[in-house]
Parts: C-alpha cells; sequence; structure tokens
C-alpha cells in the first residue's frame, strides 16, 4: 500500500533549469521580506515593450535604411549617466531621450530634494553642456515627485 | 509617465534649426523659393500628386500622425488620395549567441520592427504644397521618418510642341 502510493506521482518536486535555458534580462528576483520597491518600468519585463509599456529613446535612427545608429546609441548611454552623475541620487524614473529633428529633449522624474534654486542651476548647466557636446540644442522637460515611494508600483 | 510624450502640435519652440535631416524632398530650400516666384510675378507650379511615406517604430504613433496630416489637409482643401499600411511590419532580425563563451544551442534572438504608413494628396499648387509639407514636416513626431516625393505638371518645351518636319 505505501509503496503504490509514493509512485503515484511527486507534486511537490522543485522545477530547475539551466541558467541558460531561462531568461534572465530585465527581471527582478523576488526578496524573502517582499519590501524591494519596483517602479513600473521595472516590474514589466522587456518583453512586454510595445504591449505594456513604451520606449526610453526614441529616434529614427533604428528604422529601416535609416542613418547613424550605432552613434546615436552611444550617444544615449552617455547622456543616461550624464544625467544620473549630474542629478545623483535624484532621477526617480528612466530617462527618457527623444530626437525630432535636430533637437534632443531628454526627460525624467526627480526627487525634490534639493532647493528649486539648485535644480533651476542644474537644469542649465545640464543643458548648456549637452547641448555643446552633441552639437544640438538639447532641452530638460522634468517632472518632480515629493517622496521617491511616488512612483514605486509594487514590492517584491 | 512612460507613454508617448506627443509633441504639442500646434506650438514648436523656436531653437527649430533649418535643416530637417529625417525628409527626403526634392527642392532645398521651400519657403524662400515659394515666395520670390509669387512676388516676381511667375505662376506657380502645379503638382499632380504628392506621396508620402512613414517608417516609424509605433504603429500608433504613424496612425494618429495620419489623423493629423489628414485633418490639415482638408483643412487646407487639399485632395486627399488613398492613405494605407501594409498589413505586416518590416522585421530585421538577429540571432546571436546566449552566452560569452560556448552553450551553441542556446541563442537569443532580437528583432526590429519598421511599420510602413502611405499618403497621397492630389492637384496641389507649389505654395499650397510648400506650406503644408513644411508643416507637416515640422509637427513630425519623434521615432518617424517622412520621405515625400512630388510630381510636377510642367507646360511642354517650346521646341516639342510642333512636331518635327522630318522624322
Amino acid at each position: 500500500m505505501a509503496e503504490s502510493h509514493l509512485s503515484l506521482g511527486n507534486n511537490s518536486a522543485l522545477h530547475t533549469s539551466a541558467v541558460c535555458c531561462r531568461v534572465q534580462s530585465g527581471r527582478y528576483r523576488i526578496t524573502v521580506k517582499r519590501d524591494r520597491p519596483l517602479t513600473y518600468e521595472m516590474a514589466n519585463p522587456p518583453h512586454f515593450i510595445g504591449h505594456r509599456k513604451s520606449w526610453n529613446s526614441w529616434n529614427t535612427s533604428t528604422l529601416k535604411d535609416a542613418l547613424r545608429p550605432s552613434q546615436t546609441a552611444i550617444e544615449d548611454v552617455f547622456i543616461r549617466k550624464f544625467i544620473t552623475g549630474t542629478w545623483h541620487a535624484l532621477v526617480c524614473s528612466e530617462i527618457i531621450i527623444k530626437r525630432q529633428h535636430n533637437m534632443i529633449r531628454i526627460a525624467a522624474i526627480i526627487r525634490q530634494a534639493i532647493h528649486p534654486r539648485k535644480m533651476y542651476f542644474l537644469i542649465g548647466y545640464t543643458e548648456e553642456l549637452l547641448s555643446y557636446w552633441m552639437q544640438c540644442p538639447v532641452t530638460l522637460e522634468l517632472q518632480t515627485v515629493a517622496d521617491k515611494k511616488d512612483v514605486v508600483f509594487k514590492y517584491i | 509617465m512612460l507613454q508617448v510624450l506627443k509633441s504639442l502640435r500646434l506650438t514648436q519652440p523656436t531653437r527649430f534649426a533649418s535643416a530637417l535631416s529625417s525628409t527626403v524632398t526634392n527642392t532645398s530650400s521651400i519657403t524662400a523659393d515659394a515666395s520670390s516666384a509669387v512676388n516676381s510675378g511667375e505662376p506657380d507650379k502645379l503638382y499632380s500628386k504628392l506621396e508620402i511615406e512613414l517608417r516609424g517604430i509605433d504603429p500608433a504613433v504613424l496612425k494618429s500622425y495620419t489623423w493629423f496630416a489628414t485633418t490639415a489637409a482638408e483643412h487646407l482643401g487639399i485632395e486627399l488620395g488613398k492613405c494605407w499600411s501594409p498589413r505586416k511590419a518590416h522585421h530585421e532580425r538577429m540571432t546571436l549567441l546566449k552566452s560569452v563563451h560556448i552553450y551553441k544551442k542556446h541563442r537569443v534572438q532580437y528583432e526590429i520592427r519598421t511599420h510602413f504608413r502611405y499618403m497621397n494628396f492630389h492637384k496641389l499648387t507649389g505654395s499650397t504644397l510648400d506650406t503644408f509639407l513644411e508643416y507637416i514636416e515640422r509637427n513630425l513626431p519623434e521615432g518617424v521618418a517622412l520621405q515625400a516625393a512630388k510630381t510636377e505638371l510642367q507646360q511642354l518645351p517650346a521646341h516639342l510642341q510642333q512636331p518635327p518636319e522630318q522624322v
């Protein structure tokens, strides 16, 4: 009796796969205490781009027969690093970069941790330096948020 | 916050520069030629067809832009031709190895989709076409590329108007 009960099928086995067989990109591991904050962007893995998410950089360089895709990508990486460094620990969202004609528009959500006068200085500083480096007009379109908990979508 | 921030169609920042890099048009400077031609008493050019090809990443953006362009054409009194888009997009696919060193059997696939949309406008005058095209181009959203082809109507040149005596 005991042997037949055991051989009916073990429903509590763990599912294991080698790391190569599963996708790890853009996914965050669940913590034991379930207190890791995720924004909406972080909560949706990359296969939802185009469905529940939209892109972070908008330009025509990746279209068919388009110009300078690699230079645009490197410029985007540089802009993101520069913004994250200049507004250190203040940026609460992903940095959205849009290119229209020869203008670059950068959008982000910033925490209200510094005085507005300092924010205006940083905006002017960023725009001036980036437009000198990219050789085109750069506009910063920032939104501020009082508390970084306002951008949290769920806790994992 | 992560949705497309639609550019304001009516207000444009004053820092707009004259080089429109995302378009391919036949004439280089638009408004200067038009105003000088009209002022000097020459008759306006006539165009039988304006074909616009749009390429974009997001089909919803393309649809919304088409609605904007067709409404603008309606307000200007331009005759609208066929506006259509192919059912499927153009996919550029890359299949790369997932791992740095070995594991040839595990690959990762990326694809870039380009969606197309075509608009046709008929029977335009030179100044209407220049104004309309400039308005459309200034309000082009990010991530959308526009290609315009104009078909001009011209009188037969004088040496071809009469058939030649000896053939």
